[in-house]
């Protein structure tokens, strides 16, 4: 009865959030046009959360997913600008990010490095290494080829409504990890060695490994969010991904609210990255200060987060 | 003398009764016990006592004065001292700090803890319990199963000057079910003293042996219901039996359906590794050898050598004509199945469903299905029993020996060639252990191997074709189990190895 409630809580202040919206911009906030770009606003994010869901679901995480956008967009923009072919660039940019990921994973699984202090590490390191291979410049204009910049602005058209291509990426994204994390026995293996790590060991289940790859796989994400960042807004500067990570980690959390057992799901997650870019949206739109809107989100999560627990220790004792 | 009423207890979680009207009376200087199925009640009753569960409906009285327990500290006041049943510990801390955990640290000038008073109440409570070989400046963490449970038994003993005085109740959750019956008598000599101090026991056990031995009176619930109450000298073994399971269940072992069959799974030739030495044996399908000692004679790394957590140093040893494996994901594959002997931190996740729990080691190709996995859940909680309300139920709402037999049907899913048991029955209760025998039984009947341990010598000697007795980690005796008793099992224990 509780944990419905518990459930229910986050889903229910998204609503009243959206009811505010609809009433303070009318005609402008409920539109199609407005909800499109809202999804291309959030398919960077939504891409960093979703595969930022896959480590959390074993308890760790990695804080380093916002540095390695940025590194990605740089890695392809430099060498564009080098005159390497856009497919190149892309494929090497999206290497660099498993690298990175597989890297973080090798720390955090095979030394044992806790996933805070290892990925912080990282963390610094991507975004050092950024700055040295750009030279802490922006790379835009000429550089930038238009295949590459075309696709951001580009979309199908559906029923007359143009569905941009970034959306659709995000939610390709989504699928594969929502299949990967509940539709596959190795996303069941993830969920043990979250529950029980050493339990999962003794099970006969390959932790070090599958860490590794879980790292992996989340580097690689947060490389494809960085290259459909750099492809938006058709340039890529050294710092550009770095506020992708706190709001993945505080979408994670939203949805884990919303969850049975305070566990990460990646459709709960959605949910959470849409709350944050329909706020964003709507406060944009209402003129807030963005040093407001950033008090507002941080509210937000603890609010939720707090009520979730709260109802929890509820249920416990 | 202080007399303690407990009145129509009721608690349900959702639409399932735990408790469904309990009375219970104790009196000081006698012990109670209280029994009962898994998953009848019991912890759910003690928890209720200790004001860590609310019950739905309750009147408590302590000499006719009535009483609320409505949190751990109101408990604590009136006089309550708790021995859950699972072992909680902090293993980081020292175990005088564990010992002290959750009560006012005696303190200096009214600030700084002064830890040598710590020390020295954590030491008083392990010698009041004759277990003062534990240090209580090592981490908990360091210590062995039997000791930890030792040290938490001594905790409930810590002297406090705010609230010692009035303790009018011990309650004990299984305590034995992870010690060795030397440990064991050890417990019972101190709560034959705390008795005699005046203090009501109550004392909860699935031995019934032992409840006769040592407890006054009895009471036994099932399904949430109370059944009898009544003094031990008016009811007997199979009465207590007829009153927990409410129907005639065999207390004794089944027969070996075969003898083992010639084909070799674990040859073992003079095999050292880690603290074990002089390990020599064969082991055939279908039989099966038990492991025994006085605690921590290295019963529980014999079985871990086989899921490759205690590489070997010299030596021969052979699975089923090659190496052994070298890790435990390569033991499942081969055929080795384990259950470990900590439950909650070795064996279960907790938050998972029954479902996945069972079904973690058997995941194959990449498609997760739940169709698969409900089959395997269905079929092996309906052999073992398992009361559940569901298979998606998390573990965590099972009764201690439901998450035992989830971890049961884990290990004998499949049929493996060789399966390791670690204390297998502990916390299950007779009728259970009767389904779990008959599982394990049929299991190598089948041509399964069975190495297993067990600190209850009846138990091992009932189910095991020979016992292999270790000393220090070295292999001391390998016993044939026809016509050996209990105490001749125990002899060997102390027995130095024949030349
Ligand atoms: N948090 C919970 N949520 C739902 N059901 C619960 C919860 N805790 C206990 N139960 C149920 O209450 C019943 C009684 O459990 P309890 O732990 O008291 O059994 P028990 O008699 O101590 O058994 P055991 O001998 O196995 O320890 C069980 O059916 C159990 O599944
Ligand atoms: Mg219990």
């Amino acid at each position: 009865m509780t944990h419905t409630l518990r459930q229910s809580g986050t889903l229910l202040g998204f609503a009243a959030i959206l009811v505010f919206l609809t009433v303070q911009l009318p005609g402008t906030f409920l539109t199609t046009q407005n909800l499109i770009n809202i999804t291309q606003q959030l398919s960077m994010l939504a891409v960093v959360a979703a595969t930022m869901t896959i480590v959390m679901v074993m308890n760790d995480f990695d804080l380093s997913v916002g540095s390695m956008a940025s590194l990605s967009g740089i890695v392809a923009a430099v060498l564009f600008s080098m005159g390497f072919p856009v497919w190149f660039g892309l494929l090497a940019a999206l290497g660099v990010g498993l690298i990175g990921g597989l890297f973080n994973g090798f720390l955090v699984s095979v030394l044992g490095i806790l996933p805070f202090v290892a990925t912080l590490g990282t963390l610094t390191v991507f975004s050092g290494t950024a700055f040295l291979i750009s030279d802490g410049k922006t790379i835009f204009g000429r550089d930038i080829p238009a295949g590459f910049s075309g696709f951001a602005r580009a979309g199908i058209d559906i029923n007359n409504v143009k569905v941009p291509f970034l959306t659709l990426a995000a939610l390709a994204v989504i699928a594969v990890c929502w299949f990967v994390l509940e539709q596959t026995n190795f996303g069941r293996r993830l969920y043990a060695i979250g529950g029980n790590r050493e339990a999962a060991y003794l099970a006969g289940i390959r932790v070090k490994r599958l860490r590794l790859v879980a790292f992996a796989l989340t580097g690689l994400g947060a490389a494809g969010a960085g290259l459909m960042y750099a492809a938006r807004v058709a340039s890529a500067n050294p710092t550009q991904g770095s506020g992708l990570m706190l709001d993945a980690i505080a979408a994670v959390f939203l949805g884990m609210t919303m969850s049975r057992y305070g566990e990460p799901r990646v459709m709960y997650t959605l949910i959470g990255v849409l709350m944050l870019g329909v706020l964003d949206n709507g406060l944009t739109q209402l003129r807030v200060d963005s040093y407001i809107r950033e008090i507002l989100v941080g509210l937000i999560v603890i609010s939720a987060v707090a009520t979730a627990s709260f109802s929890k220790q509820t249920r416990r004792v | 003398m202080n007399h303690l009423e407990f009145r129509n207890i009721c608690k349900s979680y959702g639409s399932a009764k735990a408790l469904d009207g309990v009375d219970l009376s104790l009196r000081g200087g006698q012990v109670h016990a209280l029994m009962g199925e898994n998953g009848a009640g019991k912890s759910t009753l003690i928890k209720v006592l200790a004001g860590v569960v609310h019950a739905d409906a309750l009147t408590a009285k302590v000499d006719g004065i009535e009483i609320t327990l409505t949190s751990a500290q109101a408990a604590q006041r009136v006089g309550f001292r708790f021995i859950h049943q699972e072992l909680n510990i902090v293993p980081q801390v020292s175990v005088a700090e564990n010992m002290l955990l959750g009560r006012t640290f005696p303190r200096r000038f009214g600030l700084a803890v002064d830890w040598r008073k710590v020390n020295a109440r954590a030491q008083d409570a392990l010698a009041f319990l004759g277990a003062d070989h534990i240090n209580v400046g090592a981490p908990a963490g360091d210590l062995n199963t039997g000791d930890r449970m030792l040290m938490k038994i001594a905790a409930a003993f810590v002297f406090d000057p705010v609230t010692d005085e009035r303790a009018v109740l011990y309650v004990l959750d299984e305590p034995t079910a992870a010690l060795t019956s030397a440990e064991s008598e050890l417990l019972f000599d101190v709560i034959g003293r705390l008795a005699a101090t005046g203090a009501a026991v109550l004392y909860v056990s699935h031995r019934i042996d032992e409840v006769l031995r040592i407890c006054d009176s009895v009471t036994v619930l099932r399904d949430g219901q109370l059944v009898s109450s009544g003094p031990t000298s008016e009811t007997n073994k199979a009465q207590i039996i007829r009153d927990m399971t409410g129907r005639d269940v065999a207390d004794a072992y089944p027969t070996a359906a075969a003898a083992p069959r010639p084909n070799l799974i674990v040859g073992m030739a003079g095999v050292s590794a880690g603290p074990l030495s002089d390990i020599t044996f064969e082991l055939r399908a279908g039989e099966v050898i038990g492991i025994a000692g006085l605690a921590n004679a290295g019963q529980s790394i014999l079985l871990e050598t086989f899921m490759g957590l205690n590489p070997i140093t010299s030596g021969h040893a052979q699975l089923q004509g090659g190496a052994l494996p070298r890790s435990p994901e390569h033991a499942w594959k081969r055929g080795v199945a384990y259950l470990p002997k900590e439950r909650r931190s070795e064996g279960l996740m907790l938050n998972m469903s029954i479902r996945s729990n069972i079904a973690l080691p058997h995941l194959t190709g990449v498609q997760a299905s739940v169709r698969r996995e409900r089959q395997m859940a269905e079929t092996l909680g309906r052999q073992m029993r398992l009361k559940c309300e569901h298979l998606d139920q998390p573990v965590a709402q099972l009764s201690g020996g439901n998450q035992q037999k989830v971890l049961f049907a884990r290990a004998l899913h499949g049929l493996p060639d060789l399966v390791l048991l670690d204390e297998p029955t502990r916390g299950v209760d007779v009728g259970a252990k009767y389904d779990i025998y008959c599982t394990v039984r049929e299991a190598s009947s089948k041509g399964c191997a069975v190495l297993m341990t067990s600190s209850d010598l009846p138990e091992l000697l009932g189910m095991c074709d020979r016992i292999l007795v270790l000393q220090d980690g070295r292999q001391a005796h390998m016993l044939d189990c026809d016509g050996l008793s209990s105490s001749d099992l125990l002899s060997y224990f102390y027995a130095p190895k024949a030349a």
